[in-house]
């Protein structure tokens, strides 16, 4: 599937900022499964400097700054990619998940300690006794990894109820737990405190997904929004991803633009401003399908 | 050469016996209880010179060390902020063939470190190769992925090196801890040596004792050589987390030995990938930054968002290799005791090497033989996080309770990799001077390496710190453990040498003062300010006392009418409240009088009283310590000590009631210390731009007091005025002038004119004013050349309005006893001199607005996906506490 996106992100500040800096990460990645057909960030007012490179995980991120006086900010992204997952991977033939931990504490080969990496409680993440009581639940010894997690990902869905209203991005994982509500980064944020629990690797996928306007409506311009999901690895064969939002394996309607361990490793745009008073930001995101 | 304490003991007839405890080493005594053979010259000489000597110089020294203000931040402790610095006497003695082997393990091991963060945050061979377990770095919240792949500057990961040693019962060395993030210490050890060897001079020269220059000298080659730019002539900033750090004295110290400038993150800066600092003459490109912030602060956008220490932009700048960082980003990886089991390991395969220093016997609980190890051998342990966040206390298994130490049993076993366990080293003991008694406390060694070519240069000598006590095993200057002088000795006589480069070397002329901080120019001006606050409140304040004593006791009767404007100007200048004051005039009684004064002067609750503005001089100084020469900074901790010492004396006695004798002896002294401060600026300070912005505060705060004074107590004519012209003179210093120009004779005219007018007066407005137009004219005029700057413009117009005077019009006064014509002049004043404040920082010095982070812009449908509100700027004190001690 073709999908044509569009991030765009409106800082409106009170006083003129006269200096910022910024680091942003908005460009699609590309893997076997997507391809990045076009990509381009316009930013105005135009940056006295821009650079792009990989960060440490291998996303592109853009580093900008701005040293005109302005009062806005303005950051469009548009981006076409095609996505082709092929086949689900079968999760019932996946290795029993104890196997997989015991295999990453002792194997050496370079993808497996990459992997071993994303196992270890990101800053926000530090599980109670009561979250690891839950998670081993889908957890019972000799059971697959794949299987295990996918119905770890059900009761995500199941047991927790969607709401912007009660949590914001400094909402602890615990809390996220205690309330049993939240939104998609919350319970990508508490898929990872449950796999790292149970001594598994996870990993913060973020991106967007395609969504349809209810039958006879029609969509709203800059009503999606970016979305994240969680990866987990298995040996010899990669990483595979779960989005416990929407008790699914990921689609050819779902865009991958970052990975990391949490949120905070894939921020789409943070800065550093220097003036500015108070300020309000406003971000609209279309994905599209395109022919 | 050997000699029994006895024999000493006798030899000086005053150093009575020293007993170590048994089971471990002693520097100074061998087992058999003979004096050591390094130690005998040295302990010869002290017993010549008797302990009733040493304790008379100590006293000396210590009153150097704080005069000198030499601190330490303990935190969390109520009088932490500054606590002076605990230096005893008598040094350690390191036998140079004994030194000379540790120093070469101290060097493999920073070469070793250095290595092995290339490796880490390069190839991780160490990881793959199974030397070192992932979890050690994977889990450690100081492998910062930011750094990973960074090209380090001439490839070295740890320019500068810190160690923490303690030798054994066997009398074998050994590495308790490695700092290799921001090691700090190294210039406590330089002053500890530089009051120690004041102290014992003759003992120091007996001793031949080994310099420290060389070291400083080898930090400051390799820092200039790791300057991607102007490698001949590099601009090297010291970065410190501020005056709430526990080592920022040592920081400023430091900054000032090494001729760097002292800067906060504040005052940097980035460009286009280029580290600027912003001074009073522009943005100047920086080359080097020796760190004392710790790595996850560096930089609010790609590191901690929180942080206000760091410089927004650094990562990247740094990752262009634009910018040296001393330490590199991300060196405080190696700052867990966890890896030292894995050292020998890891020497043989990066260096091919066997480990010369040992560590001490460490435990890593994650291992799983390791554990049961430690569970087995759990009492006789000390145990500490594996990943510290900041300063803790490490744990001794033998001071727990049976239920304590469950508990901990019980918190390992559920999560094993966070502990770290030690087997307990029973330090050697040094002799510490107790009364004039030697007693023997435990020993640990900071030493210091720096690289210096392909290898390292090691600090002959550190800083040593000893138990405060014979029963606590815990040393380090948070619990307040104290310091001494390591004297490397040498077997040759040893030559002096300063830090100053050879004469051979040839040294380019330079007029320029270095660069000057917008911020440090902020804290000079309000320096300025403040102390000529204090001394403008002292001075007013002690004609108040005088004119208080002469009074008569009977309440209410004349002379009062002197005071009442008088006590309107106090109120005025301490910002104390007017309705309050009034009350003097009302109630009119002596005792409220006196303690109306008392309250202006001492209460400590008020940011406006004498001891209030007194607490913001020692303030601001402390922040441009780096600034302040010793002479200065003398002269200041006196005033702040004889103002807080004298002040609960001076306000009340049991017996009389307020006490004015006291009051007024104490303001004398005030006013000369002071009047010291401004003299010494005035003759020490080199003619540049922090000179004047200093000066440049005080004329300013000068014409304010002036305006103050003159508006409260010459505008509205009284009854006989002769006694209150006579006090204005006093306060403003200018009695003597007057009775040389007019004698006795008293009359409004001359005084305003002496006062406000009279340009060969130092103490009158338009002389302030005629001062400033000159620093004016000398700062960097953002108007451009040939353009008046907006500040000079301000300043002009006062001063030509001051020329313009026409001074008998002035003081006429209209029916109701109102000089019009003066109340005018000053209010107008009173207008203009402000907004020449406000011009001059908005023009010169705000570059002090800090910046802010964004926080992430996150879509929530509904939600604004933003966390402004929670963003506030991050607290400068926690966070300049929660960074390397």
């Amino acid at each position: 599937m073709k999908l044509g996106i569009v991030h765009r992100t409106t800082y409106a500040y009170a006083d003129a900022v006269s200096t910022s800096h910024h680091e942003g990460r908005l460009a699609p990645r590309d893997s076997d499964q997507q391809r990045t057909h076009s990509h381009e960030i316009v930013i105005g007012p135009i940056p006295t400097a821009r650079r792009e490179r990989f960060d440490f995980f291998g996303n592109r991120t853009l580093h900008f700054s701005i040293r005109e006086p302005h009062r806005i900010l303005e950051v469009v992204a548009t981006s076409i990619v095609e996505i082709n997952r092929g086949r689900a991977p079968d999760l019932a033939a996946s290795p029993a998940w104890n196997e997989v931990r015991d295999r990453l504490r002792q194997d050496r080969r370079r993808d497996v300690l990459d992997a071993y990496a994303f196992t270890f409680e990101p800053p926000l993440a530090k599980p109670t006794a009561a979250l690891v009581d839950w998670a081993a639940r889908s957890f019972a010894p000799g059971r697959p990894l794949l299987e295990a997690t996918r119905e770890l990902t059900h009761r995500i869905h199941s047991e927790f109820t969607y709401d912007p209203e009660s949590t914001d991005v400094t909402t602890p994982v615990a809390e996220v737990f205690r309330r049993r509500r939240g939104v998609c980064q919350d319970f990508a944020h508490l898929q990872i405190a449950a796999m790292h629990a149970m001594g598994l690797p996870a990993r913060y996928v973020s991106g967007y997904l395609l969504t349809r306007p209810p039958p006879g409506r029609v969509k709203l311009i800059g009503a999606d929004a970016s979305h994240a999901r969680v990866g987990t690895f298995v040996p010899d064969f990669g990483w595979v991803d779960f989005d416990p939002t929407n008790d699914i394996l990921p689609s050819d309607e779902h865009v991958t633009i970052a990975h990391g361990r949490a949120f905070s490793d894939v921020t789409p745009l943070n800065g550093v401003i220097l003036g500015g008073g108070k300020h309000e930001v406003r971000v609209a995101v279309d994905v599209d399908p395109l022919p | 050469m050997r000699a029994s304490p006895s024999a000493v003991a006798e030899a000086g007839g005053a150093v009575p016996a020293y007993h170590p405890p048994q089971g471990v080493h002693d520097e100074m005594v061998a087992p058999d209880g003979t004096i050591r053979a390094h130690w005998a010259p040295f302990f010869g000489k002290l017993g010549a010179l008797g302990a009733p000597e040493v304790v008379r110089r100590w006293e000396k020294a210590r009153h150097l060390l704080h005069e000198n203000g030499v601190s330490y931040n303990v935190y969390g402790d109520p009088r932490g902020m500054e606590r002076p610095w605990n230096l005893s006497p008598v040094p350690v003695l390191v036998d140079p063939e004994e030194w000379r082997s540790l120093a070469l393990g101290i060097e493999q091991r920073a070469r070793l470190l250095d290595r092995l963060l290339g490796d880490l945050y390069g190839p991780q061979r160490s990881l793959t190769e199974e030397w070192l377990p992932p979890e050690l770095v994977f889990a450690h919240p100081g492998f910062l992925r930011a750094a990973h792949g960074i090209r380090v500057p001439c490839g070295r990961w740890l320019p500068l090196y810190g160690v923490d040693l303690v030798r054994d019962p066997t009398g074998q060395w050994r590495a308790l801890a490695d700092r290799t993030q921001a090691p700090s210490g190294a210039g406590y050890a330089l002053e500890n040596r530089i009051v120690v060897a004041r102290a014992l001079p003759d003992l120091f020269r007996t001793c031949n004792v080994q310099r420290l220059s060389h070291f400083f000298r080898s930090l400051q080659e390799s820092l200039a050589g790791l300057a991607p730019f102007n490698r001949d002539q590099p601009r090297v900033v010291l970065l410190t987390a501020g005056p709430y750090n526990a080592t920022y004295f040592e920081q400023a110290y430091l900054a000032q030995y090494l001729g760097y400038t002292l800067t906060s993150g504040g005052d940097l800066t980035v460009r286009d990938d280029r580290v600027l600092l912003k001074t009073l003459s522009g943005l100047k490109p920086v080359d080097v930054i020796l760190r004392r912030v710790n790595d996850d602060y560096c930089d609010p956008l790609a590191l901690r968002p929180d942080s206000v220490l760091g410089v927004p932009g650094l990562v990247e700048a740094v990752r262009q290799g634009n910018v040296a960082l001393a330490n590199p980003l991300g060196s405080g990886l190696l700052q867990t005791a966890a890896i030292l089991p894995y050292l020998p390991r890891i020497a043989r395969h990066l260096l091919g090497e066997d480990l010369r220093l040992p560590s001490a016997e460490t435990y890593w609980c994650g291992d799983a033989a390791a554990l049961s190890t430690v569970l087995a051998r759990f009492d006789r342990l000390v145990f500490k996080p594996t990943f510290a966040g900041g300063f803790t206390h490490p744990i001794f298994a033998s001071n727990l309770s049976s239920e304590e130490r469950a508990n901990l049993r019980a918190q390992i076993l559920a999560e094993p990799q966070a502990w770290v366990a030690q087997e307990h080293i029973p330090a050697s003991t040094t002799p510490l001077l107790d009364g004039d008694r030697l007693v023997p406390r435990a020993l640990v060694l900071r030493s210091y390496a720096v690289s210096a070519g392909e290898g390292y240069a090691v600090m002959p000598g550190g800083l040593s710190r000893v138990a405060r006590s014979a029963d606590n095993p815990e040393v380090s200057m948070q619990v307040g453990s104290g310091s001494k002088d390591t004297w490397v000795l040498s077997s040759a006589p040893v030559g002096s040498f300063s830090l100053l480069p050879p004469p051979s070397h040839p040294v380019e002329l330079s007029r320029g003062g270095g660069d000057l901080p917008s911020r440090t120019a902020d804290n000079l001006y309000w320096l300025g300010r403040y102390a000529e606050r204090a001394e403008g409140i002292a001075r007013l304040a002690r004609v108040l006392t005088t004119r208080l004593q002469d009074a008569p006791m009977d309440p209410g009767t004349t002379g009062d009418s002197e005071l009442e404007p008088l006590f309107r100007a106090l109120a005025a200048q301490t910002e104390t409240d007017v309705r309050e004051s009034a009350a003097v005039e009302v109630g009119r009684t002596r005792l409220l009088a006196e303690e109306r004064l008392l309250s202006a002067l001492f209460d400590t609750e008020h940011a406006g009283s004498l001891v209030g503005v007194g607490r913001h001089v020692l303030r601001v100084a402390r922040m441009v310590r780096d600034r302040i020469s010793s002479d200065t900074w003398r002269v200041l901790t006196t005033f702040d000590d004889e103002l807080r010492a004298n002040a609960p004396q001076a306000t009340w006695s049991e017996t009389q009631g307020p006490n004015l004798g006291e009051t007024g002896a104490l303001l004398d002294r005030t006013v000369q210390a002071l009047a010291a401060f401004s003299g010494l600026a005035m003759e020490s300070m080199t003619r540049g731009h922090a000179w004047r912005f200093l000066d440049i505060g005080r004329r300013l705060e000068r014409a304010t007091t002036l305006v103050l004074l003159l508006r409260n107590a010459v505008v509205e004519r009284v009854e006989s005025e002769a006694p209150l012209l006579e006090a204005m003179l006093d306060i403003a210093d200018s009695g003597m002038t007057y009775r040389r120009r007019y004698l006795a004779n008293l009359h409004a005219a001359p005084v305003v004119d002496l006062l406000l007018c009279d340009e060969s007066n130092p103490r009158s407005a338009i002389f302030q004013l005629a001062a400033m137009v000159s620093h004016i004219e000398a700062l960097p005029n953002p108007a451009g050349p040939g353009l008046r700057s907006p500040q000079m413009r301000i300043a002009l117009s006062i001063l030509a309005e001051l020329q313009l005077v026409e001074v008998e019009s002035l003081v006429e006064a209209d029916a109701a006893g109102t000089r019009t014509l003066l109340r005018d002049l000053l209010d107008r004043l009173a207008l203009q001199v402000p907004a020449l404040s406000e011009s001059l920082s908005s023009g010169y010095l705000s570059h002090a607005i800090v910046s802010r982070h964004l926080g992430a812009a996150f879509d929530r449908r509904a939600v604004l996906g933003d966390r402004s509100e929670r963003s506030e700027p991050g607290d400068s004190r926690s966070q300049g506490e929660r960074n390397e001690a």
